[in-house]
C-alpha cells in the first residue's frame, strides 16, 4: 500500500515536471524514489551535470574576460559585481518598505520604533567613530609605505632627469655652432639640419625613460591596498546605515503621517481660536479661510501615502503589467480577427496586405504614433477620470498608471497582435477537412462548427500564436519604456545608463538577467496553459 | 411510400472537369433500387468510384448528373438522415466519446429533454459496446473503439439510410471480424436501410443482403447485382460452413477478375 501511494506521488510529481516542462529533473526524481539507479545517474550526468559544467564555463570566461575591456563606464562588471548590486537594489527596496512603515505608525508604535532606531543609530555612531580611527591609521600607515617604496623611483627619475637635460643642452650648444658655421661659411645645412634632428631623437629619448618610471610610479600610486580598501568600504557600509536611521527617525517623527496631521491640527485650533476672537468683518472673514484651507490640508493629510521611490521591485511590477495589458488587447483583436480571416478567404484577401505592411513595423515607429494619438486623448492626465480610476483601485493602485504605460502598452499590443492572428487564421483555416465533413452530416449550424469544431481544432495554434505574441511582446516593451520614460524594466536600464554611477554597468547587467529571468517565467507560463488546452499530448518545443 | 424502391438512384453521374474543357466521367450511369431495410454493399475495384458514389448519396459530393431518391425525397446536401461512418474514426478528438456522440444527438433532437438525449447517446454506446468507455478521449482508445464510437454516432441520429465508407478497412482483422458482428447486430435490430462500401468480399458476403458490383472506371456504373440468401440474423460459423458461401465468394471474384482483364484489354487497345 505504502508502495503504491509513493508510486501515485511520483507520477505526479512527473506530471507536474512534464507539463512545466522540467523533463530534465525527471531522473532526480526517479531516483529519490529508486527506479533504476544507475541509468539515473547516468541521465542526471549527460542532462543535468554536463550542461551545469557548460554554464559554469561561460560565467568563467565572463569573469575572466570582463575585467580586460575598460570603458567609459569603468570596467566590464563580473558577476561578483552584478550579484552585488542585486544584493543593492534588494537593499534599497527593503529599505523604502521600512521606511513606507515608519511613515504610517502611530502613537505607542511610533515612540517604541524612534526609540529604537535612535538606539540603533547611537551605537552604529560609536561603530562608525571606530572604523574612521582604523581607517585614518591605515591611510597615514599606508601614506608611509607609499613613500617609502616612491622614493627610489622618484630618484631614478629625477637622475633621468638631469642625465636628459645635460644631454639636451649638450645637443643645443650643437646646433648653435652649426649655426654659427653656417653665418660664418665654414658649416653645410646638412650639418644643421643633422643637429637639430639630433636635439629632436634626444628629446623622445628623453621623454621615453622618463614615461617608464612615471609609469610604474603611477602603477604603484593606483594599487590597492587592501586592508585600506577594506577599512573605506566599512566606514561607507556604517555612514550609509547611519544615513538611513537618520531618515527613519525623520519619518518617525516629523515627516510622520500622524505627526504631519497633529501638527495641522494645532493651526487649525490656532486659527479657530483667532476666528473667535474676530472682532471685524474683514478679519473674521480672512481668519475663516485660513480655517477652511487648514481643514481641507488635515484631510489631506489623513490620507496621504508614502511616495515610494521606484524600486527595481516595483519596475518590475510595472512591466509586466503593462505587457498584460498590451497582450490582452493583442489577444482581444487576435483572435477573432484571426478566426475571421481563416473562415474566410475574402477576408484574409482584405487584411494580407495590412498585416504584410504593419508586421514589419518597428515598435519605435508605433510608440512615437501612439504617443501623440495617446497623448490627444488624455490633455490633463492628472487629473482625467480614468486615470483617477485606476489608480484608486487595489493592488493596480500603487503602479501609477498613466499615458506613457497607456501607450507602453499600445504599442506592445501592436506588435504583438500579429503572430497571434497569423497563427489564428492559419489554425482555423488548416482545420481537418474529415472533421468539416461531419460538421456538414451533422448539420451543425455556424455557432456550433464555430464552438465545437472549429476554435478547439485551432488551438494548440492559437496558443502557440499567442505564445510568440508573449515574447515578442515582453522585448518590445523594455524597448518601449527605455524610449518613452514609462516607469518600468525598461526605464531602470535607461536610467542607469544616463545616470553614471559606479554601479551602473553592473545594474544594466543585472536588470538584463531580470529581464531574461521574467521572460523565460512568462513562456513557461504559456506552455503550461497551452497543454491544458490542446487536445493532443504532443510535447511543446522550448 | 414503396419500400421496395426506399432508395433510388438513377443514371447518377459524376464528371470531374479537366483542364481543357473536356470532362472526365468517373461514375457514369449509376442505377440502383434498395428496399427499406436492406443491406446494400457496393464492392469494386479500387479507384472505380465506389467511394464516390457513396459520398454522392451522403451529400458530401456534389451529383453532375441524375439523381438520387431517398425515402421518397430527392437529397440535397448532407444530412443526419443519412449517417455516415467514415473509414477513419473522424471523432473530435477534444471531445469524449459521449460528447462526441452527443454532437449530433443534439441536432436530431431538438425538442427532447437533456435527460432523453443523455439516454439516446449511452443506449447507442451501449449497443456498440462502449458502456465502460463513455467518458474516455478518442487517443485513450484503440482504433476499433474509435470506430465503435464513430458507429455510435452514426446510429443515435436514427438515420433513414446509413452510409459505411469502408469502415473496417483501417483495422486489424481480428478487430474487423467483432466490428462485422456488432454491425450486423445492430442492423438486424434496428433495421436501418444501409449502404456500404467494401472491397473485402467475405465482409461484403457475409454482412449484405445484395452486393452491387462496379465496373471499372472511368464510365464505372453498376455491373452485377447478385443477392444474398442467407436468413438474418446470421452467425458467422453456420455461413462460413455453407458450400453457398464460397459460391456467392466465387462469383464475387470471378466478376472483380474480369473487370480486370476488361481494363487490362481496353489498354492493349489503346496502346
Amino acid at each position: 500500500m505504502a508502495e503504491k501511494t509513493a508510486d501515485a506521488i511520483k507520477y505526479k510529481i512527473l506530471r507536474f515536471l512534464d507539463v512545466t516542462g522540467f523533463t530534465v529533473f525527471d531522473p532526480i526524481v526517479r531516483l529519490a524514489f529508486r527506479e533504476e539507479p544507475k541509468k539515473q545517474l547516468e541521465s542526471i550526468f549527460k542532462f543535468l551535470i554536463i550542461p551545469i559544467m557548460f554554464i559554469c564555463f561561460c560565467v568563467w570566461v565572463w569573469w575572466t574576460v570582463a575585467p580586460n575591456h575598460k570603458t567609459k563606464s569603468g570596467e566590464v562588471p563580473t558577476p561578483d559585481v552584478v550579484m552585488q548590486s542585486a544584493r543593492i537594489n534588494h537593499t534599497f527596496s527593503e529599505r523604502e518598505k521600512t521606511k513606507e512603515t515608519d511613515f504610517l505608525l502611530v502613537g505607542e508604535e511610533r515612540l517604541a520604533a524612534l526609540a529604537a532606531v535612535e538606539a540603533e543609530m547611537e551605537s552604529k555612531s560609536v561603530i562608525l567613530a571606530e572604523l574612521e580611527a582604523r581607517l585614518a591609521q591605515h591611510e597615514s600607515n599606508y601614506a608611509q609605505v607609499l613613500e617609502a617604496r616612491l622614493a627610489p623611483l622618484q630618484k631614478e627619475l629625477d637622475e633621468v632627469k638631469a642625465k636628459y637635460d645635460a644631454i639636451e643642452a649638450e645637443k643645443k650648444v650643437l646646433i648653435t655652432e652649426a649655426a654659427a658655421a653656417i653665418e660664418a661659411g665654414t658649416g653645410t645645412t646638412e650639418a644643421l639640419l643633422a643637429a637639430i634632428r639630433a636635439e629632436g631623437i634626444a628629446k623622445d629619448e628623453s621623454r621615453a625613460a622618463e614615461s617608464i618610471i612615471k609609469d610604474k610610479i603611477d602603477a604603484i600610486r593606483s594599487d590597492k591596498y587592501k586592508p585600506l580598501e577594506t577599512a573605506r568600504l566599512d566606514v561607507n557600509a556604517v555612514a550609509d546605515q547611519i544615513q538611513f536611521l537618520k531618515k527613519r527617525v525623520d519619518f518617525l517623527s516629523q515627516s510622520n503621517r500622524s505627526m504631519k496631521v497633529l501638527e495641522a491640527e494645532e493651526t487649525l485650533m490656532e486659527y479657530q481660536a483667532k476666528l473667535a476672537k474676530a472682532t471685524t468683518a474683514k478679519a473674521a472673514l480672512s481668519e475663516a479661510k485660513r480655517v477652511v484651507r487648514a481643514e481641507d490640508s488635515i484631510e489631506r493629510l489623513e490620507k496621504q501615502q508614502y511616495a515610494s521611490a521606484m524600486t527595481v521591485y516595483l519596475q518590475v511590477k510595472r512591466s509586466i503589467f503593462t505587457v498584460f495589458v498590451g497582450f490582452v488587447v493583442a489577444a482581444i483583436i487576435a483572435i477573432p480577427v484571426g478566426i475571421l480571416c481563416g473562415l474566410s478567404r475574402i477576408a484574409m484577401a482584405c487584411l494580407t496586405p495590412i498585416i504584410s505592411i504593419f508586421k514589419p513595423v518597428s515598435p519605435v515607429v508605433w510608440l512615437l504614433i501612439f504617443q501623440i494619438v495617446v497623448g490627444a486623448f488624455f490633455p490633463d492626465p492628472e487629473s482625467h477620470p480614468f486615470f483617477l480610476f485606476f489608480n484608486s483601485l487595489p493592488f493596480i493602485g500603487n503602479l501609477g498608471i498613466n499615458p506613457a504605460l497607456i501607450f507602453s502598452g499600445c504599442t506592445v499590443a501592436m506588435c504583438a497582435v500579429w503572430p497571434a492572428l497569423v497563427n489564428t487564421a492559419l489554425g482555423v483555416a488548416s482545420i481537418d477537412k474529415d472533421h468539416i465533413n461531419v460538421a456538414r452530416v451533422l448539420r451543425l449550424n455556424f455557432w456550433e462548427r464555430l464552438t465545437k469544431i472549429i476554435i478547439p481544432s485551432a488551438m494548440p495554434l492559437i496558443f502557440a500564436g499567442l505564445r510568440i505574441s508573449l515574447g515578442v511582446g515582453w522585448m518590445v516593451l523594455i524597448a518601449a519604456e527605455a524610449l518613452s520614460s514609462s516607469d518600468g524594466l525598461g526605464k531602470f536600464v535607461w536610467d542607469e545608463y544616463q545616470n553614471g554611477s559606479s554601479f551602473s554597468f553592473a545594474n544594466i547587467i543585472y536588470a538584463c538577467f531580470v529581464v531574461g529571468i521574467i521572460g523565460f517565467c512568462l513562456d513557461r507560463m504559456m506552455i503550461v496553459l497551452q497543454r491544458f488546452v490542446s487536445f493532443d499530448e504532443s510535447g511543446t518545443s522550448l | 411510400m414503396s419500400d421496395e424502391r426506399y432508395v433510388e438512384i438513377f443514371n447518377l453521374v459524376k464528371a470531374y472537369p479537366n483542364p481543357f474543357g473536356d470532362e472526365i466521367k468517373v461514375v457514369d450511369g449509376f442505377e440502383l433500387k434498395v428496399p427499406r431495410g436492406d443491406v446494400v454493399s457496393i464492392i469494386g475495384h479500387s479507384g472505380c468510384g465506389k467511394s464516390t458514389v457513396l459520398n454522392m448519396i451522403a451529400g458530401l459530393s456534389p451529383i453532375s448528373d441524375g439523381g438520387i431518391i431517398v425515402a421518397n425525397k430527392e437529397i440535397d446536401g448532407p444530412g443526419p438522415d443519412r449517417a455516415v461512418v467514415f473509414q477513419a474514426p473522424c471523432l473530435l478528438p477534444w471531445m469524449t466519446s459521449f460528447q462526441n456522440v452527443m454532437l449530433g444527438v443534439k441536432r436530431s433532437y431538438p425538442h427532447a429533454s437533456r435527460q432523453e438525449r443523455k439516454e439516446v447517446v449511452e443506449a447507442s454506446l451501449i449497443m456498440v459496446g462502449l458502456s465502460d468507455a463513455m467518458h474516455k478521449y478518442p487517443r485513450e482508445m484503440s482504433g476499433g473503439m474509435q470506430q465503435r464510437v464513430g458507429i455510435a454516432r452514426a446510429i443515435a441520429l436514427k438515420p433513414r439510410m446509413l452510409l459505411l465508407d469502408e469502415p473496417l478497412g483501417r483495422l486489424d482483422s481480428l478487430t474487423r471480424m467483432e466490428l462485422q458482428d456488432v454491425i450486423l447486430r445492430i442492423l438486424d435490430k434496428e433495421k436501418i436501410t444501409t449502404m456500404m462500401v467494401t472491397h473485402d468480399p467475405d465482409e461484403a458476403v457475409f454482412m449484405s443482403d445484395r452486393i452491387c458490383m462496379m465496373t471499372n472506371g472511368p464510365h464505372a456504373k453498376v455491373g452485377e447485382v447478385m443477392e444474398i440468401e442467407f436468413e438474418r440474423p446470421r452467425s458467422r460459423e453456420e455461413i462460413m460452413e455453407t458450400d453457398q458461401f464460397y459460391e456467392y465468394r466465387r462469383r464475387l471474384l470471378a466478376f472483380l477478375d474480369e473487370c480486370e482483364h476488361e481494363k487490362e484489354a481496353r489498354k492493349k487497345k489503346v496502346g
